[in-house]
């Protein structure tokens, strides 16, 4: 008995040896945040560049909910395979995430956090999170300057917005009000009214707005940061009667969401680039690795905006999130 | 109990006495209710309409149904603490049912009914497993019904992936958010069927009268208001939660009581979940559909119920409700910020805790 452990040990032993050398190919591994189109959209665009360099790309469980309490152990078991040579994942928490990823950089493993980051994003300064190569993702306050200068557009320039938000604790959605707030100070003839939260209950997003309406008869855009806000939005300019004459825009482009674009029930949708995300992940990751080159420690891919106009162009279908 | 101990506090027995006293402590949420619709009439620029009374009743339908299922439980001595997700599932349930048999090719009314129906049937099973914990396992209710917390929370998210669910048929916007009658400077009297308007100011004028979901759920209470307060079954959860003991002794079958308590709380939950896909035309489940559950239980105890079992009706649970979505209207329409919305809700919970603490006698005297 004691033989045949002994043996059965050794062939792992080489197995695993061998496994290594025959793994002449770059082996990535991307741990998403939460199973939505976002993240798989961002997988899709990763896979696509994985193939054309010749990546071996390695995704992680997609977790049920955010949180780390989800995500840690799933991306725990995803490196403890070690042979893995970069890993790139969304941090659901900014600070939660730091010592396990900087147990897994110091493992010899190098780290790109994509579309969250941690600590407060900037790797630039002396931190204890500055250790990821780059941060790959949004910039949500640029995000929401975007969207307050498309609604004026819209708008003619003038008018009342309103904005509904979700959550004032969530760091994302509150760089898109700010941003948006700074947005809308540029028109001089625009006005913000008011920023309710609705904890991203849609029909506390609907009472909202529609209270909104009741007190500026005269409201003429809103602008809700994710589905649930806008979609609220859109229920109470239903309820008021007053579909069309209100512009709602909105923030990622979900397949539920360019749906209501194209019945006319929001005006406006903002996507960020997932795929385009996954895609810089990897290309950074391999010129890192293969020429030592540089990675430039924050990336923004940019954005690309859905109107009534272009949601069914050709070109455009690529950044729907599916 | 000795009489010193009394000196430090009010003499409320004494207070219990005064007739007024007597009549506001009975009576202070609906004075405190109306109070604040004249408040804010003053202060709340557009508050005192018909419209804005639509959007407070229209904004608290869901809360309403949640709460007065709330109320039977809680008037049993027990408490239900999985109605909030348990209207997520049957949201998310019955707009996938829906959403599906459109996709199919059925009709919108045949996939509209089917869903609704399967809903409201699919809300029974968490009230039957609740009670039957409850009643033959003996299992408190706090646990029983958060272990539903959880499985109508998982099943849930199991369902929709943490998404809305979308791609419902047209049709299902249009019952959820008709009235009984219109009425337009222009074009007259309507019934059912909205005019067709153009200019923004007529459509800001057109007076719509009844929300359809309102009247269907004034129907559904005033039969569940009947039956808590005129019949046997209503006169036997008073006793159950006022002494269980003396209920059982009187020949009340009590664990047979205690199941259909919690799927009466369980269908209203699961006819709050169908409301919303008619609402909002999707089906939605966050994490944070778990918070109704709470304002609902806030609501019946602003209504003159007691956490302790035995007291507390459907149309004080009414006025807990009005009052709740009053408050967050006015003070919105006040240009208060949300935060400090939720601490004035906070303040008129303590209020009425202190009220049910302190006047038990002068507030439900029978």
């Amino acid at each position: 008995m004691k033989k045949f452990i002994i043996v059965l040990l050794l062939i792992c032993l080489v197995l695993s040896f061998a496994s290594t050398i025959c793994a002449a190919k770059l082996r990535f591994a991307f741990m998403p945040g939460i199973a939505d189109p976002f993240y798989f959209t961002m997988e899709k665009g990763a896979k696509a560049k994985a193939e054309e360099l010749g990546v071996e790309l390695l995704v992680g469980e997609y977790p049920k909910a955010w949180g780390p309490e989800y995500q840690v152990p799933i991306l725990k078991a995803l490196v403890a395979r070690g042979d893995i040579d970069l890993l790139f994942t969304a941090p659901t928490s900014t600070e939660a995430l730091i010592p396990v990823l900087k147990e897994i950089h110091d493992s010899g493993i190098p780290v790109i956090t994509v579309d969250t980051y941690l600590g407060d994003g900037d790797y630039t300064k002396p931190s204890n999170y500055n250790f990821p190569l780059a941060f790959i993702g949004t910039d949500n306050f640029l995000g929401g300057q975007v969207v307050a200068g498309q609604l004026a557009l819209l708008l003619g320039g003038k008018g009342k917005v309103f904005l509904e938000n979700t959550n004032p604790d969530v760091s994302s959605v509150m760089g898109r009000e700010l941003g948006f707030r700074a947005g809308i100070k540029i028109f001089p003839d625009m006005e913000l009214v008011g920023v309710e939260y609705c904890l991203d209950l849609q029909e506390t997003a609907a009472t909202q707005v529609s209270a909104a309406l009741q007190k500026d008869p005269d409201l003429e855009g809103v602008f809700g940061v994710n589905v649930f806000s806008a979609q609220g939005a859109h229920q109470a300019v239903v309820t008021a009667g007053l579909e069309g004459a209100i512009k709602i825009a909105t923030w990622d482009a979900t397949e539920t969401l360019i749906e209501a674009l194209k019945r006319g029930e929001v005006d406006l949708i903002l996507a960020q680039m997932p795929a385009e995300m996954g895609a810089l992940c990897v290309e950074w990751g391999v010129k890192h690795l293969t020429e030592g080159a540089e990675i430039p420690r924050k990336v923004i891919p940019g954005f690309f905006v859905f109107t009534q106009e272009n949601v069914n162009d050709p070109e455009a279908q690529q950044y729907i999130y599916k | 109990m000795a009489k010193s101990n009394n000196d430090f506090f009010i003499d409320f027995e004494k207070l219990s006495r005064n007739r007024t006293i007597l009549l506001v402590g009975r009576n202070w949420a609906f004075i405190f209710l109306t109070f604040m619709l004249i408040l804010f009439s003053f202060l709340g620029k557009n508050f005192f309409s018909l419209k804005n009374f639509n959007n407070i009743i229209l904004g608290v339908s869901s809360l309403l149904l949640l709460a007065s299922g709330e109320t039977f439980v809680i008037i049993s001595g027990g408490i239900d603490l999985s109605i909030g997700f348990v209207m997520g599932f049957v949201c998310i349930s019955s707009s996938i049912i829906m959403r599906d048999l459109n996709a199919a090719g059925y009709s919108p009314i045949i996939s509209m009914m089917t869903g609704s129906l399967i809903g409201l049937l699919l809300g029974l099973i968490p009230g039957f497993i609740n009670g039957f914990f409850v009643a033959k396992l003996r299992v408190p209710p706090f646990i029983a019904t958060l272990g539903m917390w959880g499985i109508a929370n998982g099943l849930a998210w199991r369902l929709c992936e943490g998404f809305p669910v979308g791609f419902l048929p047209l049709q299902v916007r249009d019952v959820g958010n008709a009235y009984l009658a219109y009425f337009s400077p222009k074009k007259g009297f309507s019934f059912l069927i909205k005019p067709e308007l153009t200019e923004r100011e007529d459509i800001l004028n057109l007076v719509k009268v009844i929300p359809i979901p309102i009247l269907l759920i004034t129907f559904i209470l005033i039969i569940f208001a009947f039956i808590l307060s005129r019949t046997r079954f209503g006169q036997h959860t008073y006793a159950i939660g006022g002494k269980v003991d003396a209920a059982i002794r009187a020949g009340i079958n009590v664990p047979l009581h205690l199941i259909k308590i919690y799927i009466i709380s369980s269908f209203f939950a699961a006819a709050a979940g169908v409301l919303l896909v008619f609402k909002l035309n999707m089906g939605v489940h966050t994490q944070y559909t778990s918070s109704y559950e709470l304002f609902a239980i806030a609501a019946v105890v602003i209504g003159g119920a007691s956490l302790t079992g035995g007291k507390g009706t459907i149309w004080g649970t009414l006025i807990g409700v009005l009052l709740i979505g009053t408050l967050n209207n006015g003070l919105m329409m006040m240009g208060l910020p949300i935060f400090y919305r939720y601490i004035a809700t906070g303040c008129i919970l303590i209020i009425a805790i202190l009220i049910d603490q302190f006047f038990p006698e002068l507030v439900h005297r029978e």
